[in-house]
């Protein structure tokens, strides 16, 4: 079973290696910029779980 | 003032054009087309290798969650949108959508984030298609 952190670690990988690429040329500029956006996006991720760790999850969403 | 009889000024030296990297239109259409496969016709065959892995491996991992592969839902005007920025990646949309006849499942566990891979994996050729235009107009390396 794939966990949500998981996938959350993987889609941040794809994308921070992804704006690294495109936006940098340099190896240490990449690295520089790679590991903002990661840690950037993990980092958040998990910040805002934390945030919203004491609100209720509520009844689940209708499916469309 | 040049004095008459003396011979005309030569011209300004101006700086020569850069050669264009190649033909906007084949740049922008092929790196719409196939992920990468713009870079590669300009030349950075490296590169463009990096991002075809990048955005396949966006677009399997959304296929295997089962993600949504988003189009147009009548009365709902943001799937214009979305619909859209998934068709970003080209080719592989319409092999999903038609050649494959892909859904995805709404009851799957992996659905909301299969649906963010399969979103994303458009966005990012859709900003390949810009970086190829730039390279060819000069504007980037």
């Amino acid at each position: 079973m794939v966990s949500h952190f998981l996938l959350m670690v993987l889609y941040a990988l794809l994308v921070s290696l992804f704006f690294t690429l495109l936006w940098r040329r340099g190896r240490r500029e990449q690295i520089k910029l790679f590991l903002q956006i990661f840690l950037g996006m993990v980092g958040g991720g998990l910040l805002v779980a934390w945030l919203m760790y004491p609100f209720p999850s509520g009844p689940p969403a209708p499916i469309p | 003032m040049a004095e008459p009889g003396s011979p005309p000024a030569p011209p300004p030296q101006t700086a020569p054009a850069p050669r264009p990297a190649g033909n906007l239109v084949v740049a922008v259409l092929s790196a719409w087309l196939l992920p990468g496969l713009g870079h590669f016709y300009l030349g950075r065959r490296l590169r463009a290798l990096a991002f075809f892995l990048l955005v396949v491996a966006s677009m399997l991992i959304g296929v295997k969650l089962e993600g949504n592969l988003y189009r147009v839902v009548p009365g709902q005007p943001l799937t214009v949108l979305a619909t859209l920025g998934a068709m970003g990646m080209g080719f592989p949309y319409f092999g999903l959508r038609y050649g494959l006849h892909y859904q995805g499942n709404v009851m799957g566990p992996g659905y909301e984030y299969g649906t963010a891979f399969l979103l994303t994996a458009g966005l990012m050729n859709l900003l390949l298609v810009l970086d190829a235009f730039d390279i060819v107009r000069g504007k980037k390396e």
